[in-house]
């Protein structure tokens, strides 16, 4: 008797905690979308099986790990870098190159192919390719670092990294034989019949988040973020941030670009444009996770961690849609709806938590 | 009072959340009646305040206004009834010229007027606030902070208000721009209007105000004739108890071997290079008024500001330092006299606003250590007397006093043995002002050497144990204990040439 009486006490206080704590739109918003949720989720045949959980998170994982690099630059206060795709684009030709080049074919002197060479051809491409990531990432954030506008930099930072990639590669694919050193990132699994590409995802994920809370590092991140000029006045300068955020979202675009190409076995540069997502355009569908991810745009606010929950959700929404026969316009208005959803609940949640002296 | 006030408000309750801000107080102005209101950040000042001036109707209780009772739906409500308020934040557009910040509400005009039209209609309500000798076609931005003040506020009487209500006009303010503000308020007063002035600077409560609203907690105290208060009295009723002597007391110091020597410091803003040293143990006073260039000293001395050359001699070394980590890593601490721009993290949690500067110290090869980081914090908040629960909480949801023990509370996680502080206490409630003197001066007792500069005069005078003074970017002179008066003070930081400016004696109460 007591007992009972206890338990309701508490999920008395739970919702009362709530009520509390939330303005009524908020919490009749947040209602909503998960009575749209479980009920599509109810009425959607084969949604809630093992098989389209799989599909849900690999899908969002390439998108996932290009959201959770930016989420660095965001969070340092970086705003966005508008040449995601762009920097993907110029590594995956980078890669495909590398990968398909006669100097690069390492132990196939007697014909026979060995996995020892085939990984050695994958190495030597992979890590010139992250380098060339780094530098490109190093360069813009420089660049931002030194004070320039981070819609301007990037934007012309993309159309530098295209140009470039279109001419290395005589705007052509670039492909290489199968069996090749990148089949085990691009579509192999280690561990059962989870893909390794899932792995990758959830790994990055859960190191981004151990970095961001745990390490001097990733304090620094939020700081900067939260106001540069205190930062500055803390000895912590965004000079040095911006460069080093700036990097970690070039390299995991070109990580993006290294295991997509791995799938397909072939590279061009408009991969990233026309192949990804709903609305088809990597650097959109990047913003987009950040954004519904509740970060803030201003920075010293969010984590990867919501960068993440944001890629399976969009993956989530997305993937009900297709089962349900919605074609690609009704799915890019889906992403829209659910950015300037999440802009608004999030907004309000924060405005409501704060109580002012 | 025999005759009904022109606003009177009873039993005005407000509660934000779990926060009540208001108790049932009471307020209540009589026509040309000046009258302050005062308490601690906290008290319910803004709340009160917005609550008359339309901008918060979420209260419960009773408004009464010209004898009937009103319910101001809106600020604009309140206005068209008379009842003006003039916000610590300015509102004016710094492109546009005076006269069209005036007139921006667009009432009183036509609907198409010339600038020259406008310029001549600015011209009497620019004379009422004593700016009768600026050209109402200059862009706003290129008047000072306090002419600026003085502009919103002619765009308030514009409208011909009954009450103007002022939150805090001369926080930002240097002493003189101050003075225009006071006297102002005198002449809106004999006009026949009605001013509610809201203020931490006791001297001014004193000088202008005929009663006094105290707030305490959410509860109104009876409002009191300010010629049977003094300060003392005032400050008790603020804070319910005692405070004593706000300004600790001073020791004598040996000053013996200089803990930084400050050798031909050209900061930009300075007219000519600066020399001068500060011994452990010692704070000293850098007085002078708004752009006297105290500010870029201490900035230049922190590695905030530019300068042209000079050296600091600190600890066997000759040094300059470019960035503000260079002054960190020698234990040089700076607190810029703006919290919210480069002193706080507003939004992220008081702890981490604690250990910003330290982040080596609690962190082995990359990685915080949690548990240090909440011991030393949790040291450091006790000492600046912020409670160590709130330590999660975000740095934004403290009240003004609070933050800036948090924007200087953070520089003892760094052990500094030379600390800048520039506006030690504005914005800040006389509570937590006394605690903040009261640290500063622990802090110097075991050993730290500390350089304040200050605009407010009171806090110049009683705080240091020596002074050099500014004026317009030249050192004018230094002061020891024996010479530190407020007259002394006041004659080398408003007029060290004697170019008859305003008579220094009016300025000392």
């Amino acid at each position: 008797m007591s007992d009972t009486a206890a338990v309701s006490a508490t999920g008395l206080n739970i919702i009362k905690r709530i009520r509390r704590d939330h303005s009524p739109v908020v919490i009749v918003m947040v209602g909503l979308f998960l009575v749209v949720l479980i009920s599509g989720a109810l009425i959607t045949d084969d949604f809630l099986t093992w098989f389209n959980v799989k599909t849900i998170i690999r899908d969002a994982a390439l998108v996932g790990i290009m959201a959770i690099g930016l989420t660095f630059v965001t969070l340092s206060g970086n705003f966005f870098l508008l040449s995601m795709k762009e920097i993907a684009a110029l590594s995956i030709i980078c890669f495909a190159t590398l990968m398909g080049a006669d100097w690069n074919q390492w132990g196939s002197a007697g014909g026979e192919v060995t996995t020892f060479g085939l990984l050695a051809t994958f190495l030597v491409a992979f890590m010139i390719t992250m380098l060339v990531a780094t530098i490109a990432g190093a360069a813009q954030g420089a660049l931002i670092g030194l004070g320039g506008n981070p819609i301007v930099v990037t934007l012309g930072a993309a159309g530098l990294f295209f140009g470039i990639g279109s001419w290395w590669s005589d705007n052509l694919v670039v492909s290489y034989r199968r069996p090749h050193g990148a089949e085990w990132l691009g579509t192999g699994s280690f561990f059962g019949d989870i893909p390794n590409i899932t792995v990758a995802f959830i790994v990055i994920a859960v190191v981004a988040e151990l970095v961001l809370r745990y390490t001097t590092f990733g304090r620094q991140v939020y700081l900067v973020g939260a106001n540069r000029a205190a930062g500055r006045a803390t000895g912590h300068e965004n000079f040095g941030m911006a460069i080093k955020c700036c990097i970690i979202a070039s390299v995991c675009a070109a990580f993006v670009a290294v295991a997509f190409s791995g799938q397909v076995s072939s590279a061009h540069v408009n991969y990233f444009s026309s192949e990804f997502g709903s609305s088809g355009d990597m650097t959109i569908m990047v913003i987009a996770i950040v954004m519904v991810g509740g970060n803030s745009i201003m920075g010293g606010y969010g984590s990867t961690l919501r960068t993440s929950l944001g890629a399976i959700f969009i993956s989530t929404v997305d993937n009900m849609m297709v089962l349900n026969g919605f074609n690609s316009g009704a799915r890019v208005l889906a992403v829209g709806l659910m950015i300037v959803f999440s802009i608004i609940v999030f907004a309000l949640v924060r405005r409501g938590s704060r109580a002012v002296e | 009072m025999a005759e009904q006030p022109l606003l009177w408000l009873t039993n005005i309750s407000r509660h934000y959340g779990a926060i009540q801000a208001l108790k049932g107080a009471k307020f209540e102005i009589g026509r040309g009646e000046v009258m302050g209101l005062v308490g601690e950040n906290g008290a319910g000042k803004s709340t009160m305040v917005k609550i008359i001036g339309g901008f918060d109707t979420g209260f419960a209780g009773e408004y009464h206004y010209d004898d009937e009772i009103r319910n101001f739906s809106s600020p604009t409500a309140a206005e068209q009834c008379g009842i003006a308020i003039a916000q610590q934040e300015l509102s004016l557009i710094p492109t546009m010229s005076v006269a069209e910040n005036i007139f921006l509400a667009g009432d009183g005009v036509p609907r198409i007027a010339s600038k020259g039209h406008l310029a001549r209609k600015a011209g009497p309500f620019l004379e009422e606030v004593g700016l009768g000798h600026i050209n109402p076609l200059r862009a706003t931005n290129r008047l000072s902070v306090g002419e600026q003040h003085l502009v919103e506020v002619a765009r308030l009487i514009a409208h011909n208000p009954q009450v103007l209500i002022l939150d805090e006009p001369t926080a930002a303010l240097g002493e003189t721009d101050s003075i225009r503000i006071l006297e102002m308020v005198k002449r809106l007063k004999e006009r026949g209007k009605s001013v509610i002035y809201v203020s931490h600077r006791m001297d001014e409560i004193f000088k202008i105000c005929d009663r006094i609203t105290v707030l305490r907690d959410g509860e109104s105290q009876q409002p009191r004739a300010a010629a049977d208060m003094d300060v003392n009295s005032l400050v008790e009723l603020m804070l319910g108890f005692e405070l004593g002597d706000m300004y600790p007391k001073r020791h004598p110091i040996a000053r013996d071997e200089p803990a930084l020597e400050v050798r031909e410091l050209w900061p930009d803003g300075i007219l000519e290079p600066v020399s001068f040293q500060i011994y452990p143990g010692e704070i000293l006073g850098l007085a002078g008024q708004l752009g006297s260039g105290t500010s870029e000293i201490l900035g230049a001395m922190a590695g905030a500001t530019k300068s042209r050359g000079g050296k600091l001699v600190y600890r066997g070394e000759e040094f300059l330092p470019a960035r503000a980590k260079e002054a960190i890593r020698r234990g040089i601490a700076y607190c810029s006299e703006d919290r919210k721009r480069d002193g706080l993290f507003l939004g992220r949690p008081i702890m981490e606003n604690m250990s910003a500067p330290a982040l080596e110290t609690i962190s082995t090869s990359g990685i915080l250590d949690g548990a240090k980081e909440r011991r030393t914090t949790s040291e450091n908040a006790i000492k600046f007397t912020v409670d160590p629960k709130r330590l999660p909480q975000e740095a934004g949801v403290l009240s003004g006093g609070n933050q800036q023990k948090v924007a200087l509370g953070k520089w003892l996680s760094i052990s500094p043995s030379v600390i800048l502080v520039n506006e030690p206490t504005r914005g800040v409630d006389v509570g937590a002002r006394a605690e903040i003197y009261q640290i500063l001066r622990e802090l110097a007792d075991q050993g730290a050497a500390i350089i304040v500069a200050s605009t407010d005069i009171q806090e110049i005078t009683n705080l240091p144990d020596r002074i050099i003074s500014f004026y317009r970017g030249i050192q004018i002179g230094e002061l020891h204990l024996a010479d530190m008066t407020s007259a002394n003070i006041l004659e080398q930081i408003t007029d060290p040439f004697h170019e008859a400016g305003i008579a220094v004696s009016e300025k000392v109460s």
